[in-house]
């Protein structure tokens, strides 16, 4: 009897633990046939399916670059598919690309969660006939042809860090409310944003750096707990698009607005009443939908093999920066947007 | 654990047959809450302040406020992992309705309330009458909720809500006089479900179902309709929890609303002593669990720590609180 209950105990917590490893689904997209894998090398765009697979799906920035994704189907004649995980779960995402490979899509792409687990991953599509490519995360030591990039490292980390200078007059104590510790962008957007600091901004200083995971309550908890322990604190920096409006948050709550100041890099539909109260003093982005659209286009490219360098027939003002860097095999979409209590409300994501 | 006769009860009996009104593990669980926040408050001066109190305070409402349906559920020697499922699915509906119909705050709270009961009851009925260990079965609804959640969400998140429920919420609107409502309402619920675990007859029989259902059975309880009550109030308290959540949050609610707290919820109801097995454990317990917790969490950002060792102190107050539990259950046996 003793040994049962002790073992039903157990079997409880651990299966109470198993919940959170398990508990991801992922929706199917509808109307989708499968096709066998061909070469399609110099195929006619109209046959040709290109496939995105974001993180997660159901946040506004994901759902802003299917936007921009299927925009670019629709002008430029191939088919669209988009699908990923509900939960940021690099196994999970790894079911969703092994299903495209099944299905022989063209054009594969990724923005993993774990780089890692997801090259070999990518190796085997692209033995499958499929041409393999990353958008908006780099998956740097796989075989993947090309990487779609929003914006330079420098480029976001010194937009951020000028941004919040601005506002707090370049100097004093600022700290980062980052999200998942091993998120390799984030990581090197925050490297830069220290260097940079300490170059540009010697009367500034990071007095700390937290991780809240994609959670924006608990984003919004740590930037509290921030502002008192340091009392001097007079900025905040939101390093994704969870804790940028989870950091304002946390300012407007406390009744600081005016005396903490925060940037993030949020979506500018969520930061747009912070921007407005002046809980956040800019959000520091690209156009989400312009990234969509150029990843779409360069799925054509690399399956009808055209040349990526060639950026003549993107025509829209969004893509007027685009830049291709043959030696990283790099598609850069531009320097970053800065969004303000002015331009926020122009952006639907 | 005793079974109170149906016929006998005259006050003093039942008096004298009570556990002590405070548990050891509640006065554990407060000295080390109590050193913390001294050691907290010499090391970070600003942790005693109200500034950081506060904040705390809200944030650990919905976690205590869950906590005590999971006590009963623990109590009776079941367990609700569906709670995440729950709180998704009463935050969106309750989120889309205000954002869409403008509702007072009393509509949404009470809409968001009766949703969960209805989802609750589910979970009651299933486990009451299908005889199927509730693990399992709030396990299989814990993914029915998501699916629905996820449903109501449709790929997009919920824009623009407005203030309505903002007296629940961190900011000036959510206290007065330096108390947070949401952490008000949450006492006062832990204060009514002390009292009706230790002095009411179907509180008494809720630990008597845990500690041996059949015996509890033959007895003349109703197991039934106790354990559908347990399940459906701990519904009910996520729907409340969830607009805790809402007013918290940014008035932007994504996807990722609820996820792990169903664990939080059962970390807090473990630590504060309540047995895994059943047939033991109470709500001041839990509330100072889940107060534990948040107070590590917070200790290790505010000391500049490195935020991972939050999960372990955690970690270790399950395995220490389990541990205990499980070595007096064994010393209780051989006695």
């Amino acid at each position: 009897m003793t040994i049962r209950r002790t073992l039903r105990g157990v079997l409880a917590l651990s299966a109470a633990a198993a919940v959170a490893l398990a508990g991801c689904t992922s929706r199917n997209d509808p109307g989708q046939d499968p096709e066998p894998g061909d070469d399609t090398g110099g195929a006619a765009v109209e046959d040709l399916t290109i496939a995105f697979v974001p993180k997660l799906q159901g946040i506004p920035y994901f759902e802003a670059m299917n936007t921009g994704g299927q925009q670019a189907a629709e002008e430029l004649g191939f088919e669209w598919l988009y699908q990923g995980p509900t939960t940021a779960d690099a196994a999970a995402q790894a079911d969703i690309v092994r299903s495209f490979i099944q299905q022989g899509v063209d054009v594969l792409f990724v923005a993993p969660n774990d780089p890692n687990s997801m090259a070999p991953l990518l190796e085997e599509a692209q033995n499958a006939g499929v041409h393999v490519a990353t958008t908006d995360t780099d998956a740097p030591d796989s075989v993947r042809e090309v990487f779609v990039n929003q914006a330079s490292v420098e480029g976001i980390g010194q937009a951020l860090t000028d941004a919040l200078m601005e506002a707090m007059g370049g100097s004093g104590q600022y700290a980062i409310v980052s999200c998942g510790e091993t998120a390799a962008n984030l990581n090197a957007w925050i490297e830069v944003q220290e260097a940079y600091t300490a170059s540009e901004y010697p009367e500034a200083e990071i007095v700390d750096i937290v991780y809240a995971g994609e959670d924006q309550a608990m984003a919004t908890q740590m930037a509290t707990d921030l502002m008192n322990s340091h009392p001097d604190l007079t900025g905040l920096v939101g390093e994704c698009t969870s804790s940028a409006p989870g950091v304002a948050q946390a300012v407007e709550d406390a009744g600081r607005i005016g005396e903490v100041f925060t940037v993030g890099l949020g979506t500018p539909q969520s930061m747009l009443p912070y921007l407005e109260s002046g809980a956040s003093s800019g959000s520091i982005l690209w156009d989400v939908e312009a990234l969509g659209y150029l990843t779409g286009w360069a799925g054509v490219q690399l399956a009808t093999g055209g040349d990526l360098g060639d950026t003549s027939s993107l025509t829209d003002d969004s893509l007027s920066e685009v830049s291709y860097d043959e030696a990283s095999g790099e598609l850069l979409l531009g320097p970053p947007t800065i969004f303000t209590a002015e331009n926020a409300g122009d952006y639907d994501y | 654990m005793t079974v109170t006769d149906a016929r006998a009860p005259e006050e003093v009996s039942l008096r004298r047959i009570l556990p002590p009104v405070v548990t050891g593990q509640e006065v554990v669980l407060l000295a080390v809450l109590a050193v913390l926040w001294v050691l907290l408050g010499i090391f970070t001066p600003a942790f005693l302040t109200a500034g950081s109190i506060g904040p705390l305070l809200v944030q650990v409402a919905p976690i205590a406020l869950i906590g005590v349906g999971m006590t009963f559920v623990i109590i009776t020697a079941g367990i609700d992992v569906s709670v995440a499922g729950m709180i998704m699915v009463c935050a969106v509906v309750t989120a889309r309705t205000l954002v869409g119909a403008d509702v007072p705050a009393v509509v949404a709270v009470a809409l968001a309330v009766a949703l969960g009961a209805v989802l609750g009851s589910v979970n009651g009925l299933l486990i009451a009458y299908g005889r199927v260990h509730p693990i399992i079965i709030t396990f299989g609804t814990a993914n029915v909720f998501t699916w629905l959640g996820l449903r109501v969400f449709d790929s997009s998140t919920v824009n623009n809500i407005p203030g309505t429920l903002s007296f629940l919420g961190r900011g000036a609107a959510g206290s007065t006089l330096g108390v947070p409502h949401s952490f008000a309402l949450t006492l006062v619920a832990v204060a009514v479900a002390w009292w009706f675990l230790r002095y009411t007859r179907a509180g008494r029989n809720l630990y008597a179902i845990g500690g041996n259902q059949n015996a509890a059975r033959l007895a003349g309880i109703k197991v039934q309709p106790r354990l559908v009550s347990v399940y459906l109030v701990t519904g009910a308290l996520a729907g409340l929890a969830a607009c805790m959540i809402i007013a918290t949050g940014t008035s932007t609610l994504d996807q990722s609303v609820g996820a792990g707290k169903e664990l939080q919820v059962i970390a807090a109801v473990v630590i504060g002593g309540t047995s895994i097995l059943g047939g033991r454990g109470s709500v001041v317990g839990t509330l100072l669990g889940a107060l534990l917790v948040q107070t590590v969490v917070s200790g290790v950002t505010q000391l500049g720590w490195p935020t991972q060792l939050g999960f372990l102190f955690v970690g270790v107050f399950i395995l220490v609180a389990v541990g205990t539990d499980l070595i007096r259950e064994r010393a209780r046996r051989r006695a």
